[in-house]
């Protein structure tokens, strides 16, 4: 089948120290934990109880508006407890290994559309399947125009997928197999132009893009926009290709499988390697306090001090643009490949907005540091300036690779005008796709929570 | 030394938070203290890591662009002073004499203008925002040397007000406050702001101080200065716009720091010329229209005043529009309006109010076009 590049030359290339090195460390069995407020939009309705013993795809709790959606135990152990936040909200269910892993029977039937759909329901792995526009959990009545599967991350310090993978080649083709029967449009393997893509390229059935440029070039929302803009009404399902492999690995070996492979990266790591562990791992156990932040132990050597709490290190549960910052037990986030540690910021410089700056990253030219182009940056989480009004003009459309008109959509986003929003392309973005743009803005304009909160406008 | 400053810092911050004598004194502390040492606020959600560029670091870009205009105008106050009473005062002198007037000027806009800016940040619970630094450093350069205190004053809390806050704010504002501030002047007390009379502080009676855009609508083009000293500036003008280099300098710095947009400086100028050209060609005016551009404040409007991100289109094309209507309006002024010699003031005000429908048109094209790409994209994918 023919391929396509597509050259993304909006966004940013942010080259950061602490890459992962290209080695997997197997992690001790620790705590787990699903994150409820990790599946937007979805309102939980809890199934089991503290105490309750738990296989691995025993569910745990169920969409309270569609109940065939379940969500299930990534291990078998107990139910140790139940977290509940404000308004009685259920944080985390957590759950002690009891190192069997002993799973349910499913029983396994691929025939049509509907056995794929039923069989991914009822072994939970169903919550791999998302939808565009919003990011949620895919509905299972609806009928996707195309599939989509971006087989690489853009994103600064990202996992290599091609490196994750290089075992699983079987099971992530099996996987492709099967999610590309759930439309009647065609599935679309999302490649990086000019890099090693020998596990994605043996796959015949499905269309194979590929794409250059800086990120967001990897980000599916990207991709999407490039091929198949989405209007009112369309939906596109799309999953990461760590848990396709996962899918595959249950059709093609019956095993119900939630371990998973991510990067553990960032400057205050000392070591970051690649960590193989089970889905919402607690990661507190695997890391020491060093003076530089935090070390990976050895495999066999957790410590006992579980619970981090630390005002120099933010550990963040997926990237520095979007993810969302961890503590006490660090549990991983459901869909985030990736561990990042950074410093935390917030010194303060004399008359910093005077100063040469060449150590200060910055998209403008107003800091000498944009002379060094390859360097790679130490950043941190300082928010360097104080929240403005929006007064940019054209420095969201540097970064930007969307035909949609960023300010104009924020503000939209912010007045609440729905109509104005879905004729401006709200269908078409979440809030990862402003990333790049709430990192670069002048204002410090918190981008992603005005469309998340345009988009559970909309969802309502 | 930092860790000193941080400490009292840390103090006062406790002091404004919680005494209520000084509450009302928060906004303008938070300002002082935010300009000397860099805030220490941290990212909550959303991207953990942000661009190191804020307000602060674009306005003192601005305002170093245009160091070079105002160093120029400094001199040259002084400069035409003593060309006018027919005396050689040497570089220095001409140049304090300059700074003399200039200080006044400059002292009055901002603490008229900041406390306008501070009152209404701390009626709002907001932070001070940055504009009013640029605007106040602008609003002298785009005045007569001689102009009265007084008007100055009155001009700049006009445009604050009504131009700026009344609306909400650096952000929220239509028409650039600096601009407000000089036609507020023009219209309320027009002969402080035009004539021959104005352009030249102290000047001697008999010493004609008319600007080469007066000579040239009263048709002197006898007395028109050089091509040399309008590109070098030493010509009477408002303090900021008579030296093209110096303006050209900070255009520089502008465009590289992309802090303002080329597209409006350069379709500006297009505009300019083109207009130019077109009274050229019809013989409505003998004037070249490369002279356009050299003259009066159309290359600091063009530069400083219409690449205001807040009141200038916010899409590419539409940037272009805009710069190239300014142009073309100043013109049509300059030339068809022979009781407004400088049509730019009044060209970028009027463009600054069409922004909105700029924006409007584009929008809307935006729209239809992503659609048609759209329904393109989904053919394609049916094959």
């Amino acid at each position: 089948m023919q391929s396509e590049i597509y050259k993304i030359k909006k966004g940013i290339q942010l080259n950061l120290i602490g890459e992962a090195q290209k080695a997997v460390k197997l992690m001790p069995a620790t705590p787990c934990a699903i994150n409820p407020p990790d599946f937007r939009w979805l309102v939980p309705k809890l199934i089991v109880d503290e105490g309750d013993c738990v296989k691995v795809g025993t569910p745990l709790f169920c969409n309270k508006n569609d109940e065939s959606i379940r969500i299930v135990s990534p291990v078998s152990g107990t139910v140790c407890k139940i977290v509940r936040g404000e308004k009685r909200k259920l944080e985390h269910i957590v759950i002690t290994s009891d190192g069997k892993s002993t799973c349910e029977d499913i029983t396994i039937k691929e025939d049509n559309r509907e056995d794929i759909i039923e069989t991914l329901l009822v072994s939970g792995l169903w919550t791999f399947i998302l939808q565009r526009p919003f990011a949620a959990i895919a509905n299972p009545a609806d009928m996707p125009k195309a599939v989509f599967v971006s087989c690489f991350d853009s994103a600064p310090l990202a996992p290599d997928y091609s490196f994750i993978l290089k075992d699983k080649a079987k099971e992530f083709a099996k996987g492709i197999e099967i999610i590309s029967k759930l439309t009647i449009g065609k599935t679309f393997l999302c490649l990086k132009a000019d890099s090693d893509n020998s596990i994605f390229e043996d796959i015949a059935t499905v269309e194979k893009c590929y794409f250059s440029g800086p990120h967001p070039s990897g980000n599916i929302g990207t991709q999407i926009h490039t091929i198949a803009p989405l209007g009112k009404g369309e939906v596109i399902w799309y999953a990461n290709p760590q848990d396709i492999a996962t899918i595959g690995n249950l059709f093609l070996n019956g095993k119900l499988d939630f371990s998973k492979t991510i990067a553990v990266c960032g400057e205050s790591i000392e070591n970051p390697c690649y960590l193989k562990l089970i889905n919402g791992a607690s990661l507190s156990p695997t890391l020491t306090k060093t003076t530089k932040g935090y070390k990976l132990n050895n495999t066999d050597e957790p410590t006992f001090d579980t619970v981090i709490k630390d005002t120099y290190t933010r550990i963040i549960s997926g990237n520095i643009l979007t993810g969302k910052a961890i503590t006490d037990e660090c549990f991983l986030r459901y869909y985030d490949n990736q561990v990042t540690l950074i410093p935390e910021g917030g010194k303060r410089e004399l008359f910093g907005w005077l100063m040469p700056g060449i150590n200060k990253w910055s998209l403008s030219h107003t800091y000498l540091s944009w002379l060094f182009k390859h360097k790679k940056y130490s950043l941190d989480t300082s928010l360097h300036g104080g929240r403005r009004s929006m007064v940019v003009s054209d420095v969201y459309e540097k970064v930007f690779p969307f035909s949609i008109l960023p300010i104009e959509l924020l503000k939209a986003c912010e007045i609440k005008d729905i109509e104005l929003m879905e004729e401006l392309g709200i269908y078409e973005v979440v809030e990862e796709d402003f990333a790049t743009c709430e990192l670069v803005c002048p204002s410090k304009t918190e981008c992603q929570q005005i469309i998340y909160e345009g988009l559970s406008l909309l969802r309502k | 030394m930092i860790k000193f400053i941080t400490t009292i810092s840390d103090k006062l911050h406790k002091t404004f938070g919680t005494k209520k004598m000084l509450r009302p004194f928060y906004a303008l502390f938070d300002a002082v203290d935010t300009f000397i040492l860099t805030p220490s606020t941290t990212t909550t959600r959303g991207c953990h890591i942000r661009d190191a560029v804020d307000m602060k670091r674009i306005m003192i870009t601005v305002m170093a662009a245009l160091l070079p205009a105002l160093l120029f105008g400094l001199w040259n106050i002084g400069y035409q002073h003593f060309i006018s009473l027919s005396q050689d005062a040497g570089f220095w002198k001409e140049f304090w004499y300059g700074f003399l007037k200039w200080l006044p000027m400059v002292l009055i806009t901002y603490i008229s203008g900041l406390t306008v800016e501070i009152i209404f940040a701390q009626r709002r619970g907001h932070q001070v925002a940055e504009g009013f630094f640029v605007t106040g450093m602008i609003i002298p350069m785009i005045m007569p040397p001689d102009i009265p205190l007084w008007i100055l004053a009155l001009a700049t809390i006009f445009a604050v007000v009504f131009a700026k806050e009344a609306f909400g704010g650096t952000g929220y504002n239509f028409m650039n406050p600096a601009l407000v501030a000089r036609a507020f002047i023009f219209f309320a007390y027009p002969s402080k702001i035009s004539g021959d009379s104005v352009w030249i502080a102290e000047k001697a009676d008999a010493f004609s101080g008319a600007t080469p855009l007066a000579n040239a609508a009263a048709g002197n083009f006898d007395s028109l200065p050089s091509i040399t000293d309008m590109v070098i500036g030493n010509i009477p003008g408002c303090i900021g716009e008579t030296s093209k280099i110096a303006i050209l300098l900070g255009a520089i710095l502008l465009i590289y720091t992309q802090v303002a947009s080329w597209r409006i400086i350069i379709s500006t100028i297009a505009g300019g010329i083109a207009a130019g050209l077109c009274f050229n060609i019809s013989g409505i005016s003998a004037i070249p229209a490369y002279q356009h551009i050299l003259m009066g404040g159309f290359l600091f409007g063009a530069v400083f005043m219409a690449t205001d991100p807040v009141t200038s289109p916010h899409t590419k094309n539409g940037k272009l529009i805009y710069g190239f209507l300014i142009g073309v309006i100043a013109i049509i002024i300059r030339v068809l309006n022979k009781g407004y010699p400088e049509g730019m003031m009044l060209a970028i005000l009027l463009m600054n109010v069409f922004t909105p429908l700029i924006d409007y048109i584009s929008i809307q094209l935006n729209i239809r076009n992503r659609q048609h790409i759209r329904i393109l994209k989904n053919e394609k994918l049916q094959q």
